[in-house]
């Protein structure tokens, strides 16, 4: 047995928060999130240069065919940093789908992505379907698309939507560019500060070219990828965590009242104490997914669960126990802390939410 | 032993229900407030003036001072139901802060001066307690007035005071003495908010609300007559100000009506475990409800509640949060859509349940609750010292 990270994880983590240190503090993610745009496409090419955007994709098709493990670190400093370019739809999301898939066209789509000149978005959810993404009501009959698609997320900055619809009643996966006539894109700002889109489509003619995958593949193409995104969130959420608790050591240490730093106070210091030890237990069962998904395990979805589940209950508690610590402050937007709450709420809320994946793991 | 109010308190809260319901509360703010929607200053001043004008502004003052002389019950009641019906919290700062300390601790030409505006909600007051260095520890307070002939020059600044961008006036804990000990150098100034050198600039919270602001005073020169009963004695007033404060902590009424648009938006959801959370929900709140009332029925048979009253103010906010925190649950997948505290245009408003986004701005807006007016860490120490004796 070995817990503990190779040199070459070490290595890239310590690249990661280089770079959010130096190229990414809040003060600079604020002027992003200010800016017009959903995204820096400046920091995307960085992402490009360093590439954190090839990582995921085998090696076959131009990635460096790295696994869960290094996802999970990068997305766990992503948290820290509270990154909000879009990396979970275009690389996650879609990228690894793709590179997964037989589809014909793969490699040059995974090689824009890896360059940062693509993005694309997987058009998963609909409305009222109550995170069983394996329901559709969008229909592709004689290759013309119909349907109305709900947060596709960075889904008003893709250069290619994935859909999923049904064919001849089976799943099927179709790949659209976003300016084909007939689908219309509605865009929305997300709690944290990301951007989701509505997106329907009105008789949209598909080349038969653009079929990625039908029927068994396409589902377990689609559970594959909703599940490593599962497993990237829930990494999110244990560096979120992780900063919640740190930061609020920090913050009570400096903060002075009734003559004293408000950290002598021994409630406050076994609130921050039950906030590392959730911060330790959280970041346990990420490491056993981590580890199940790497090896493609058959328990891999179960143990993304049972991670998803812990993270969607003991996170939100931290980042409420590190706003109520911060007291005034941690509700002030212009401190980074009330920002990792709203985080939480969006991890819990996507992909299915503590309670959902607790019934799944039990299942 | 009987728990049923009397004859008289329920024709007093039909009283209160058939104003709510027929006409007395303004049409425009209540469309407004049961959409989720922020209200605007107007709103506000609406909303008050037609309470003023049924002669319900002083709902907490004596009739000498031209209140209701309402007993705690009646008050009670009338919170509640303003609760029930989705009213706005009503403004406290000026009719249940200032105004006590004013008829308590003021003179005669003080009373004259501001009583009767703040019953006719012609002054719309803001609060200048907490400062960037002293939030629990409020008496630490540094903004210093300094006398000078007939003014003092006030010089420091206020932080998240609520609404200090419409208010008229604020009223100050300023430091007029640095030699003894903290809480003995304090004293209460009135002051009007177009004095130059005061200066406003918001902070804006989580949800993207504009509702707290600091306040910055710069050699402002408020005449001596501002100042209210002794100098020195600030901290005493202050005291008396946040018993008053506690009226309607628990938000019992306004807890109830949440909790009950909640129960239908998931009856429809075919949630199990969102059903429980509910439950569970209900029977804290049965219990928030009676210990609030057992509180009144002591006041009203003569006790003096005291610390005890502290629970109210820990378990009121905490059940707000709760229910907020089952409607974003409610929200499922869309709990990740945010517009800001305005809520979509109609035109763009995109999938998903209506009350989505109102979720989430309450869920991140009542974050407040639990820290302010005394964090309910504060509470805890309270009732720990004072009921528990230790």
């Amino acid at each position: 047995m070995n817990l503990n990270y190779s040199e070459e994880q070490v290595m890239l983590r310590e690249q990661i928060q280089k770079f959010c240190e130096s190229e990414y503090d809040f003060y600079t993610r604020e002027k992003i999130v200010k800016s017009s745009d959903d995204f820096d496409s400046n920091v995307w090419k960085l992402f490009a240069e360093q590439g954190w955007l090839s990582m995921a994709f085998s090696e076959e098709n131009g990635g460096l065919g790295f696994g869960a493990v290094e996802l999970a670190v990068l997305f766990e400093e992503f948290g820290k940093a509270l990154v909000i370019e879009p990396y979970l739809a275009t690389v996650v999301l879609s990228g690894t789908l793709l590179d997964k898939s037989n589809y014909s066209k793969k490699s040059d789509l995974i090689e824009k992505i890896c360059s940062g000149d693509m993005h694309i978005s997987l058009a998963y959810a609909e409305a009222n379907k109550n995170y069983d993404y394996l329901n559709s009501d969008t229909t592709l009959d004689n290759n013309i698309l119909n349907g109305t698609k709900t947060l596709v997320l960075n889904g008003g900055n893709s250069d290619k939507v994935i859909v999923t619809c049904i064919k001849d009643k089976k799943l099927t996966l179709v790949i659209i560019d976003s300016n084909t006539k007939g689908v219309s894109i509605n865009s929305f700002k997300t709690i944290d500060d990301q951007s989701c889109a509505e997106i329907s489509f009105e008789n949209v003619e598909i080349d038969n070219d653009a079929i990625i995958a039908c029927d068994l593949e396409a589902i377990e193409l689609i559970n594959e990828s909703i599940n490593l995104a599962t497993l990237c969130v829930s990494a999110e959420a244990v560096g979120c965590m992780e900063s919640c608790y740190l930061k609020t050591v920090e913050y009570t240490k400096g903060r002075e009242q009734f003559g004293q730093p408000i950290s002598n106070f021994q409630v406050l210091q076994h609130r921050m104490v039950d906030m590392f030890v959730e911060s330790e237990l959280a970041k346990s069962l990420l490491f056993k997914a981590m580890l199940e998904v790497d090896s493609n395990s058959e328990d891999k979805y179960k143990h993304v669960s049972a991670l998803k589940s812990q993270i969607g209950r003991s996170g939100k508690l931290s980042a409420q126990d590190a706003v109520q610590l911060h007291g005034g402050m941690g509700v002030s937007e212009e401190m980074m802390i009330g920002h990792y709450l709203k985080k939480m709420v969006s991890i819990d809320a996507l992909f299915g939410n503590s309670d959902y994946h607790l019934k799944k793991f039990a299942s | 032993m009987d728990i049923n109010f009397t004859k008289e308190d329920i024709a007093f809260r039909d009283e209160v229900r058939d104003w709510l319901n027929n006409g007395g509360y303004p049409k425009h703010v209540k469309e407004k407030t049961d959409k989720g929607i922020t209200i605007s200053k107007q709103d506000q001043i609406d909303f008050h003036k037609a309470l003023a004008e049924k002669g319900w502004m002083g709902y907490n003052w004596p009739v000498e001072h031209g209140g209701t002389g309402w007993s705690a019950t009646q008050l009670y009641i009338f919170n509640k139901e303003f609760g029930l019906a989705g009213c706005p919290p009503l403004l406290a700062f000026g009719v249940s802060m200032v105004a006590p300390v004013i008829w308590t601790f003021g003179n005669d030409e003080q009373k004259a001066k501001y009583l009767p505006d703040i019953l006719n909600f012609n002054t719309w007051w803001c609060q200048g307690y907490s400062e960037p260095g002293s939030g629990s520890d409020l008496a630490s307070l540094k903004t210093k007035a300094v006398l000078e002939n007939d003014h003092y020059i006030v010089n420091g600044s206020k932080t998240w005071t609520t609404l200090a961008q419409h208010a008229d006036w604020i009223f100050c804990l300023v430091r007029t003495d640095s030699s003894g000990i903290k809480q003995e150098g304090i004293s209460f100034l009135l002051i009007d908010m177009n004095t130059p050198g005061i200066e406003v600039k918001p902070i804006i919270t989580i949800d993207g609300e504009h509702e707290v602001n600091s306040v910055f005073f710069t050699d402002v020169k408020v005449p001596v007559k501002n100042l209210i009963g002794e100098e020195g004695k600030g901290w005493t007033y202050a005291k008396f100000l946040l018993a008053h404060e506690r009226f309607g902590i628990a938000s019992v009424g306004a807890s109830m009506r949440q909790l009950n648009k909640l129960k239908k938006i998931v009856s429809e959801l075919d949630n199990p475990e969102l059903d429980k959370k509910i439950c569970e929900l209900e029977v804290s709140l049965s219990a928030l409800e009676i210990t609030e009332l057992r509180l009144l029925s002591a006041l009203e048979n003569g006790g003096h509640p005291g610390a005890e009253s502290s629970i109210l103010k820990i378990k009121g906010t905490e059940m707000q949060q709760n229910i907020s925190q089952l409607y974003v649950e409610a929200a499922g997948e869309y709990a990740i859509m945010y517009p800001g505290p305005h809520g979509y245009s109609s035109n763009d408003k995109p999938a998903g349940p209506d009350y989505a986004a109102n979720s989430l701005s309450a869920f991140l807006n009542l974050r407040k609750t639990s820290i302010y007016g005394g964090s309910n860490e504060i509470q805890k120490n309270i009732i720990s010292k004072f009921v528990l004796g230790v």
